[in-house]
């Protein structure tokens, strides 16, 4: 037991302790005076749990789930598959499964799993012996996951799997005609996106995020209310649960995915600096680990980490504050829910155990 | 890891990192945009959706009855509405609106829209006075309008349901025409008298709105109260109307069509004024429904909107006699000993007129005439009278102006003259001698209202006094609830003869003493009056009434004063197409002398009291 909470990267534990410490103030004023009045208290029991599996996995050796990661994968594609077909369906997709009375969505985990087979797999060999199969092959194993989330549907989980993609530049590095071929990739995929695979639902989203006055009563509405909370927050905020949008329901969905648009209202930018400057600690704690990673696969793997939770602090943060199109994507230790809260504290034990063991070295 | 790798990887895990760094950079900016640069602009945003200020509508004033029973009362009602600041902008949420609720959807946008060029001011009422199941509606549609809103305000509601529609009127929305017709007078949404009292005395009823500041949530549910102006209530008053003789006019009018005013001889005050069929004023409270508006606003045979006791315009037959001869005396082209012989009917012109009694009456006085009605005698009085006499004297006596009182839309009596005619048939402007005799008994072109006949009753029992007939008795002291009097509208003295006056009193007494109206004598009261059985109003040459005749019976009439002593009250009683006045109107006048004098002194009736249940009526109050 001591040994591993002495694995515990106490520098990323007290960036992760804060944030914690923000989500559940947060929480506790988003549910007061609403049904959801203990959700704060909940939402701390996923966190505790969520700690004691971080310091489980923290103080194992990372290569042991290296070594499984093929199997891992493979379970992940048969709970997504299973999910299509006895999944739990609410508001209009299905993506969760419901064991003893608790929703579990797979997608969450497999998103960490994906990351781990392909870390694992571009990270066995040196970079200039792998070929340009190997990384059609793991673009392929990132995409077709992807696709069977957009069958649930669910966007913004099936975007939350790109940044793992990031491995290949990273190891190959980076050259002009690739930047001028992503460019035509995003453009030609975004045509047949838009044309093919979107449903009305999310081009409509694009809509309002493109003219966010044009339906104010509508979808339009939610990201309308929630800049008006942050924007009326103001340099220091309006006081811990004293926020007027927040606390007056005009703000939807706020233990959720509008969780830090009651953060910015009752505490202000100041408020917002100090989560923004957690975030980017978190994030460079991170990528401190992959720098110290003994192996490729284990510096791969913090750097794919860094890119998701980057990714997640992007889409969430912009999307609230009207500055990205109203994506359903969580914000770490901010907003509500088992499934992304333990999945997140598995991905930072495996990081504080890979730091941990280059540490030891 | 491959010892050549581990520089490259480095350098660009540096990237990621300054990448990282340049994310949060970007956010923060977004955010300084926010918060800082537009905070002012956001903050009066969630400012102004949070923090309301709503109208609060005024109570309007009680009206009670002399006696302080409440004819009127207020009830607490709950409204469907939309707030000013609420109102919907695009068309077709309007038009989704309309058709949840039901409602007109082109009456409805136009409403929105003038309502939203209005600026602030009451809140735009989709439905009134919602019942159980209007709340139950209210609430499925207002999760898909979160804009609705339910207003609590105060509702009339009218006591005793008919006894006094015409007289009490009822309130009503202030319609674009009369916006537009007294243009700052009126807000809109304003809720004024539309008939009656409500409306002649909707100054001093209405009170003054208030409105309150509060903090609502989303759903627009008031959440804390800032502070408010409360509104002031209208004033209550009291009427001059008795209850219970309001409610012996009624009853005595059953179902017959016709008007009853009883006049206070003291000050002119209106003790009764019933309009048979009546309406009951509580149900144009609500918006009306396609059924009310045919079963009273469309129903053209029995007119139950006209108040007949102000604007119903009848020949008064036989009860003109007295203004005929009061016409003669003063004339001097008879004296009250000058004997008429009435063989049942008599020549002028070359037109055979004849009398009620195709017998005759033999040889008469004015007093003895005005007993028996007889015909001929007003005839020959006429026919020694140019009609522009009978219409000076008329007009001296002011009959043919308005009485004024507090009613709207008061009609004036017709009383013929040469000049009236050449205005009135433009195509045939000359006066017939022939046209006189007929206006000597009431017929003709002759129209007077039954307040108007009331009022010249009143004159003849005060011996000369012009009374302005009015409803309304003075303000309620607020604290105490005693009656502050308000002085008596002006009485004008006219130089009648005592003489004179003397024979035209003889001639009533005898009506009921012996003469037509005997059967309506009381043993008790010396009620005198007189009898009179009338066509209808509206003719101009006798085949036109000729035409009328056929479809309509008689209009039956009294008129008169008790007790003749000491009269303390005047009455007009018309009954529509009852035939003869001394068998239909005048034991209806002697049912209201009676409770007047007898019974009410004695047994008063009840207070008013309605028939609709109020599901939010507070608790009895203590009878004042």
């Amino acid at each position: 037991m001591k040994e591993r909470f002495r694995a515990l990267d106490p520098r990323l534990l007290w960036v992760v302790l804060a944030l914690i410490g923000l989500g559940t103030l947060t929480l506790y004023s988003a549910g007061r005076n609403t049904p959801q009045a203990g959700i704060w208290l909940k939402q701390t029991l996923w966190n505790l749990m969520g700690l004691g599996i971080m310091a489980a996995l923290a103080g194992a050796d990372p290569r042991r789930f290296f070594r499984k990661g093929f199997p891992a994968y493979l379970v992940g594609l048969l709970a997504l598959l299973a999910v299509l077909v006895v999944g739990r369906r609410i508001g209009g997709s299905t993506r969760w499964f419901v064991v003893l009375g608790q929703t579990f969505q797979p997608s969450e985990l497999m998103k960490w799993v994906t990351l781990l087979y392909v870390s694992q797999r571009l990270g066995s060999r040196p970079p200039d012996q792998v070929t340009r199969l190997d990384l059609l092959g793991a673009v392929g194993l990132v995409v077709f996951p992807m696709l069977l989330i957009q069958r649930q549907p669910d966007l913004g989980m099936a975007l939350s799997f790109l940044p793992i993609l990031l491995l290949i530049p990273l190891m190959k590095g980076v050259r002009a005609r690739w930047i001028a071929a992503l460019v035509v990739f995003v453009l030609l995929g975004g045509t047949a996106a838009w044309n093919f695979a979107l449903k009305p639902y999310q081009k409509q989203r694009v809509m309002i995020f493109l003219d966010p006055s044009s339906d104010l009563q509508g979808k339009g509405y939610q990201v309308n209310q929630s800049r008006i909370a942050i924007g009326s927050g103001g340099l220091i905020g309006k006081g811990f649960t004293s926020g007027s949008q927040t606390q007056l329901n005009f703000l939807p969905v706020k233990t959720t995915d509008f969780a830090f648009s009651v953060w910015a209202e009752e505490r202000g930018f100041f408020g917002v600096l100090i989560a923004l400057a957690l975030f980017g600690l978190l994030l460079d704690r991170i990528l401190a680990a992959a720098r110290a990673a003994l192996s490729a696969t284990e510096a791969y793997f913090c750097a794919g980490a860094a890119g998701i939770f980057a990714l997640h602090l992007l889409v969430n943060v912009g999307m609230v504050a009207g500055a990205l199109p109203n994506k359903g994507m969580v914000l770490p230790f901010f907003s509500a829910g088992g499934s992304s809260t333990l999945s997140f504290f598995l991905a930072l034990g495996i990081i504080m155990g890979i730091q941990h063991r280059a540490r030891l070295k | 890891m491959d010892p050549r790798q581990r520089p490259v990887l480095h350098r660009r895990l540096g990237a990621m990192r300054a990448m990282a760094w340049g994310l949060v950079a970007l956010l923060v900016l977004v955010y300084a945009w926010l918060q800082l640069v537009r905070h002012g602009e956001y903050q009066q945003i969630a400012l102004n959706q949070a923090v309301k200020v709503r109208p609060m509508a005024a109570p309007r004033g009680l009206v009670l009855d002399r006696n302080g029973h409440r004819l009127v009362d207020n009830r607490r009602a709950l409204h469907l509405v939309i707030q000013r600041e609420d109102l919907p902008t695009k068309p077709e949420v309007v038009a989704a609106l309309a058709e949840a609720l039901g409602l007109d959807p082109l009456a409805l946008a136009r409403k929105v829209q003038s309502y939203r060029q209005a600026g602030k001011g009451r809140p735009l009422v989709l439905q009134e006075n919602l019942d159980e199941s209007g709340i139950a509606l209210a609430e499925r549609v207002r999760a898909r309008f979160p804009f609705l809103g339910v207003e609590v305000a105060p509702r009339r509601v009218y006591l005793g349901d008919e006894l006094a529609g015409h007289a009490m009127g009822y309130v009503g929305e202030v319609d674009e025409e009369l916006m537009k017709a007294r243009p700052g007078a009126f807000h809109l949404g304003e809720i004024i008298g539309k008939e009656g009292f409500e409306a002649a005395g909707n100054d001093r009823l209405k009170g003054i709105d208030g409105q309150k500041r509060i903090l609502v949530d989303q759903l627009g549910t008031e959440v804390a109260n800032f502070g408010q102006i409360d509104a002031a209530p209208g004033r209550s008053l009291y009427l001059t109307l008795d209850a219970g003789l309001q409610k012996v006019a009624q009853e005595a009018m059953g179902e017959e069509a016709g008007a009853v005013v009883v006049l206070d001889l003291r000050d002119g005050g209106v003790l009764a004024l019933y309009s048979s069929p009546s309406y009951d004023p509580n149900l144009f409270l609500n918006r009306l429904s396609q059924d009310m508006v045919d079963r009273y606003l469309a129903n053209s045979r029995t007119k139950p909107m006209l108040n007949r006791a102000t604007q119903g315009v009848y020949a008064p037959g036989s009860t003109f006699k007295l203004l005929v001869g009061l016409a003669a005396l003063e004339k001097g082209v008879v004296t009250p000993q000058t004997q008429v012989y009435c063989a049942g009917r008599k020549n002028f012109y070359g037109r055979d007129f004849r009398c009620d009694k195709p017998t005759g009456h033999g040889s008469l006085s004015m007093v003895q005439a005005i007993a028996q009605s007889c015909d001929v005698y007003f005839y020959e009085l006429a026919s020694r009278m140019d009609v522009d006499d009978i219409h000076a004297t008329a007009e001296k006596y002011g009959l043919t102006e308005r009485t004024g009182i507090d009613l709207p839309q008061e009609k004036r009596t017709r009383i013929p003259s040469r000049a009236w005619k050449k205005k009135a048939v433009p195509r045939d402007p000359k006066w017939y001698a022939g046209e006189t005799i007929s206006v000597g008994i009431g017929q003709g072109a002759v129209g007077v209202t039954p307040i108007g006949l009331a009022r010249f009753y009143a004159l003849l029992a005060t011996r000369g006094k012009l009374l302005t007939p009015h409803l309304f008795l003075g303000l309620r002291d607020d604290e105490t609830s005693q009656l502050i009097p308000a002085p008596a509208p002006p009485v004008r003295d006219t130089p009648l003869d005592p003489a004179i006056w003397a024979v035209l009193d003889e001639g009533l007494y005898e009506v009921v003493r012996g003469g037509t109206a005997a059967a309506s004598a009381l043993k008790e009261i010396t009620m005198v009056g007189k009898t009179g059985t009338a066509q209808v109003a509206t003719f101009v040459d006798r085949a036109h009434y000729a035409r009328q005749a056929k479809a309509l019976k008689d209009h039956a009439l009294f008129a008169g004063y008790a007790p003749r002593e000491k009269p303390q009250i005047a009455f007009a009683v018309v009954v529509e197409n009852a035939g003869f006045g001394a068998s239909s109107a005048a034991p209806i006048a002697r049912k209201l002398v009676q409770y007047w004098f007898l019974d009410r002194p004695v047994r008063p009736l009840p207070p008013p009291r309605g028939k609709l249940v109020d599901p939010f009526a507070p608790p009895p109050e203590a009878p004042e």
